[in-house]
């Protein structure tokens, strides 16, 4: 039996929609959030009507059942039950994402704003643009003295750091549950491994106030570091973090 | 007979020769080699002839006779009540350059579309060249009113920062006047001459006329792009914006070239799409067959050209990246952290409606052959690889999640996700977009044909196999480089990406010409046999090309932030704030819903033009027989 | 018509489709509005504003660089400055009364021969003497608000930690002073001292060098030529003497009698 192409459009939105839901919320066990599965489900709809709709015969059959429903003497009740519980329907899904709650209303911060120019820390201004790791240089000029350096920077870490950041850098530090927004994973692709040292420089010595505007709300809980830390062991526990993690730093120039 | 033949050599030595030059000067201009004296010879005349003893004091004369950028307040911009000065700028400029953008494009199509009809001899290339060119005649003249309009505007909203502009940029500004002139005489030439410059010597007359055209607005599109080029990197001032007398540098800063090559670029793919849309609508509004025939060829062309245009274009994008970054480091950062991230995942969304509608065109179109049944299978194969690259082309780096999620994830972070937020993945994304739309285009060649050389065989196997390898290259590219290496390669692994899907293209074109050279047709094309919904593609492909350019705009004049000419001369305007992304994209959408409306005006009196009401009982008889009369000896 | 409307609508509805996308499919983001540049109210000011209004003194009215810079090496560069006040202080060269880093820099500005750094004193004085001027008066006139900022500036230029308070209503009155007008001199020795003269000139008892040397100017140039040379100094400059080096603001600085005294005075030096 041949199914419907109506039907065979709806099927294949169910798989591709339970598909997203299957493979990332239970196999993965990583949600997909909510508001990306709706984008990609309009993008996918669009998708399969593209693909129904590319011959005239594949439209006819697709738009067929809806025609007969609305126009064929005979489906009468039908119609009338559908042209009933489609206004349902809306109202309900209108209902639904109006409808007051406890949940606290959805926050963005921009996890990595741009940059000032220059900052203030320990005292001296500090360009960021053409800010470079003292220590980095070590590592191609003397190689023990930079080892040396890594595991100060280790030491530091475990002294003040791996609370929140955890102490496999994947920011699952013991205090890490209580904290909104959550510490920074490492070990994440989409941190340090795309951010330049001075950048970093900068989110430490300035903590979780020091963000401009754009990414507000200033509620991280990360210490202003530079009123506890050495600008040395700031620069010590950046080596350490890419040393451990095994990513690079960005940088502009070629080596 | 022979006379004749050495003179059609004799024209063609003199635009082969006027190509070359063009094609040569062009580079070296660029270059820089070229000193800008050009530009200097009315100054220079000008001041020998007020000074003509004067030598080595020269360069202080220069910078005494001109002072610093102007320092604004609140109280040198003037205003009118009632109306905001940038939301009128903001518009006016917008709908220039649409206009621009699209009368500058369509001369270089038609230019080309002529030129192809002249060496096949196919009249309908040169009728649908002549439908072109006079749909952008009408824009011409509403081009060059919006044009005073700005500058209006400028005068009356900005009068500082134009009086400022003006000192430096007098003299080119002058000969864009000049230049302006020679455009409108070109332009009118090539369009009012068309059907009698026709036939040997004369359509080569007509076609030089044509190249001219397209010279002279080349230019006047590249002086008009260094004045707001000098606003975002200004160069041949110093730090307080004191001009140093030598125009050439300030022409040709930082970001001159890399914005004249993506303009250039993104006009031929906007006037595609907008020639287009015009089409389409002709065929959705003619019911006889031959013209529904006609019009729908017209799309297919304009469209074919809008998608050759919108492949590139992404890599002229990146080139202008790469220097906006090389100019500054802080507007690079600007441009693609913060707040401007989100406005990609905009700008993702439109490229990937580009995308979608350009193929579902071709597919749709596939149906004008009954042979193209063979390939119908393919096409839920090509739309999934099309869906799911753009699915990842549009991942935004920072996820919008709810509280709960944030919880479920113990973090902001998506482990899985996450990474197709950054630049390898959607460098690879695209690159398999830019390669599923080929293929549907290498489909819709093939839809009324089967190939009849020996080896078929062999030559499907190598080009799959040249797809098969090409894509494993693209990713490992993308996922090796893009992930496990530091960002110095990350960033350099698109280009051998980029290089790969364009050896495809090249080598598959290559193979499929030979293959297909004395094909044999299954079915013929029937032009006309398409259905309305492909119509409808063609005015989403003109729309969302209208609206992202709009986007862009804010975008590119957006990253001077709070400056009029950056780190010179600061906006002290009550309008110097960067407005948040929704309001500018409803000024946009104002703007793109005038700028239809607009279009819609132009074709409209393109149409009524051609139409003819024969009054009955309203001339007296015999005046009308004597015009006739007169009339055919005249 | 029909075909009209339908292409109408469809081409709004996806206008509209990008516009809500763009309103409500992406996080809202406000943009930082522009920083500040300009700073009037004192009770409000930050200590970053408050530094970048010392630098604009240093840089602007203070007219320090004019001096302070790489080129001429007139004076000592500033950049160490406060990072070597501490050393000063115990230098046996020090004259003054400072105790700290920061009273030794507004020291430095309104007695600046309180210490000399080497090389760089009065001809003949061996660096006793400064040829700076007191910065607080004269043309410059410097209030105590200004003063503060710059010493501000100084000390974050040098990197060391900045202990300016900033003053919370001194601004206002100290402007307003500056607004009343002052008492002419009342001869050529008060004229020289005061406005400075001699800080570039060899004129009267000064010794600088900056300028040309006026001892015998009246020899060599008439009274209208010396009166338009104060006025507008790059107008006609002598040899081997570089342009924008003199203020040039001296026709607002002195009264019109002042300036008649002082062209007087230096045409009749022969």
């Amino acid at each position: 039996m041949k199914i419907p192409k109506l039907l065979q459009a709806v099927i294949v939105l169910a798989i591709v929609y339970y598909g997203f839901i299957l493979v990332f919320d239970v196999i993965l066990d990583h949600v997909i959030p909510s508001s990306l599965l709706t984008m990609y489900m309009f993008f996918v709809v669009a998708g399969v009507f593209m693909v129904f709709t590319a011959t005239e015969e594949g439209t006819r059959e697709l738009v067929a059942p809806v025609k007969a429903l609305v126009e064929d003497p005979n489906k009468k009740m039908i119609r009338n039950v559908v042209f009933v519980i489609l206004p349902l329907l809306a109202g309900w899904y209108t209902f639904e994402k109006t409808r007051l709650s406890f949940e606290a209303p959805v926050e963005l911060r921009t996890i990595h704003p741009a940059p000032p120019t220059s900052m203030k820390a320990f005292g001296k201004r500090y360009n960021i643009i053409k800010l470079e790791n003292p220590l980095r240089k070590l590592e191609k000029m003397d190689l023990k003295k930079f080892k040396e350096h890594v595991t100060a920077g280790a030491k530091v870490y475990i002294q003040n750091c791996h609370f929140c950041h955890g102490d496999k850098l994947d920011g699952k530090g013991p205090y890490a549950a209580g904290l909104n927004p959550t510490p920074a994973n490492f070990q994440d692709v989409g941190t340090i491994a795309q951010l330049q040292e001075s950048y970093l420089f900068w989110r430490i010595a300035t903590g979780g106030p020091g963000p401009p505007k754009e990414a507000a709300p200033w509620i991280s809980s990360m210490p202003i570091w530079q009123d506890f830390l050495s600008e040395e062991e700031i620069w010590q526990v950046i080596l350490f973090l890419y040393d451990y993690t095994g990513y690079q730093p960005r940088s502009f120039g070629h080596e | 007979m022979k006379l004749k033949n050495e003179n059609r050599w004799g024209l063609k030595v003199v635009d082969v020769a006027f190509l070359a030059l063009i094609f040569f000067l062009t580079p070296i201009i660029i270059s820089g080699n070229f000193s800008g004296e050009f530009f200097n010879i009315a100054a220079q005349a000008a001041e020998q002839a007020a000074e003509p003893a004067a030598e080595g004091g020269d360069a202080e004369k220069a910078t005494s006779l001109y002072g610093p950028a102007p320092k604004t307040t609140l109280a040198s911009y003037p205003t009118v009540k009632g109306v905001n000065s940038r939301i009128v700028i903001w518009l006016v400029a917008q709908l220039h350059l649409w206009f621009a953008a699209f009368v500058l494009a369509v001369p270089i199509f038609v230019f080309i579309i002529e030129a192809i009809g002249m060496r096949t001899r196919d009249r309908r290339y040169d009728n649908m060249a002549y439908e072109f060119i006079k749909v952008s005649i009408t824009a011409y003249s509403l081009t060059a009113i919006l044009g005073g309009l700005l500058l209006f505007s400028l005068v009356l909203f900005y009068p500082d920062l134009w009086s400022y502009l003006a000192t430096i940029f007098k003299d080119s500004m002058f000969w864009y006047a000049v230049l302006f002139f020679a455009e409108s005489a070109c332009l009118y030439l090539y369009y009012y001459g068309w059907h009698w410059l026709q036939g040997g010597d004369r359509k080569w007359v007509h076609l030089t006329i044509g190249l001219l055209l397209n010279a002279v607005g080349t230019m006047l599109m590249f002086l008009a792009n260094s004045w707001l080029t000098f606003m975002m990197s200004p160069e041949g001032v110093n730090a307080a914006g004191v001009f140093a007398g030598d125009i050439w540098p300030a022409i040709q800063n930082h970001l001159w070239n890399p914005i004249n090559l993506h303009r250039v670029v993104a006009n031929v793919a906007f006037g595609g799409s907008i020639v287009g849309a015009y089409a389409a609508f002709k065929f959705l509004s003619s019911s006889r067959a031959e013209d529904r025939a006609h019009y729908d060829w017209m799309g297919y062309t304009a469209n074919f050209i809008a998608i050759s245009a919108l492949l590139p274009l992404p890599f002229a994008g990146y080139y202008l990246t790469t220097e906006i970054y090389a100019f500054s480091q802080q507007m690079g950062i600007t441009l693609m952290g913060g707040i401007f991230a989100w406005l990609f995942i905009i700008q993702a969304v439109l490229i990937g409606a580009l995308f979608l509608s350009a193929n579902y065109y071709l597919w749709c179109c596939m149906g004008r052959s009954d042979g193209a049944v063979r390939y119908y299978k393919y096409i839920k194969y090509i739309a999934i690889v099309i869906v799911a690259a753009f699915l990842v082309w549009f991942t935004p780096h920072t996820l919008v999640l709810t509280n709960e999620e944030l919880k479920a994830l113990g973090g902001p972070y998506h482990k899985y996700i996450g990474p197709f937020g950054i630049m390898p993945a959607k460098n690879t994304a695209v690159n398999l977009m830019i390669l599923a739309t080929f293929v549907s285009f290498l489909f819709y060649r093939r839809a009324n044909k089967v190939a009849t050389v020996s080896w078929v065989n062999a030559g499907n196997a190598a080009q799959v196999a040249l797809f098969v390898t090409g894509v494993i290259n693209i990713f490992i590219l993308g996922v090796y480089y893009g992930y496990f290496t530091n960002t110095v390669y990350k960033i350099a692994a698109s280009i051998p990406q980029v290089c790969t899907t364009l050896v495809i293209i090249v080598i598959s074109i290559l193979i499929d010409s030979f293959m297909y050279k004395n094909a044999k047709e299954v079915a013929p094309l029937k032009w006309g046999r398409v259905p309305e919904r492909s119509q409808y593609a063609l005015f989403l492909l003109a729309v969302s090309f209208t609206w992202l350019m709009g986007l862009m705009g804010y975008i590119r004049s957006g990253i001077r932030q709070h400056w009029h000419v950056v780190d010179i001369m600061r906006d002290n305007s009550a309008d110097a704030f960067t407005p948040t992304m929704g309001f500018a994209a409803n000024v946009v959408s104002i703007g793109a819903i005038i700028f239809l409306s607009m279009v819609i005006f132009v074709f409209w009196l393109s149409q009524i033009s051609a139409n003819k009401t024969e009054p009955q009982n309203y001339w007296v008889p015999e005046a009308v027989d004597g015009i006739a009369s007169t009339g055919g000896k005249g | 018509m029909k075909n009209f409307l339908k292409v109408a609508v469809f081409s709004l509805l996806i206008i509209f489709l990008f516009a809500g996308f763009a309103n409500f499919g992406v996080p809202r983001i406000e943009p930082a509005p522009p920083p500040t540049e300009e700073k009037v109210d004192l009770s409000s000011l930050t200590m970053d504003q408050f530094l970048v209004l010392g630098e604009k003194i240093y840089k602007g009215k203070g007219t320090c660089t004019l001096c302070h810079n790489a080129l001429g090496g007139r004076a000592p560069l500033l950049e160490k400055a406060a990072a070597v006040s501490a050393a000063r202080l115990k230098n046996s060269r020090y004259k003054g009364e400072a105790t700290d880093i920061e009273s030794y820099l507004v020291e430095s500005m309104i007695k600046p021969s309180a210490f000399v750094v080497a090389g760089f004193g009065k001809k003949g004085t061996n660096d006793a003497v400064s040829p700076m001027p007191d910065v607080s008066t004269g043309s410059i006139g410097l209030n105590e608000v200004e003063l503060a900022a710059v010493t501000a500036y100084l000390q974050d230029l040098s990197g060391v930690e900045v202990t300016v308070k900033i003053p919370k209503d001194a601004g206002d009155s100290a402007e307003e002073e500056e607004e009343e007008q002052r008492k002419p001199y009342e001869t050529v020795e008060d004229i020289l001292s005061e406005v400075g003269c001699g800080a570039c000139h060899k004129v009267g008892e000064d010794e600088g060098e900056q300028g040309p040397n006026l001892t015998k100017i009246g020899a060599t140039r008439s009274a209208a030529h010396i009166r338009k040379s104060i006025l507008d100094p790059n107008a006609e400059l002598s040899k081997g003497f570089e342009k924008d080096l003199m203020p040039k603001d001296y026709g607002t600085q002195l009264y019109a009698s002042e300036l008649e005294m002082l062209v007087d005075y230096l045409a009749k030096l022969k």
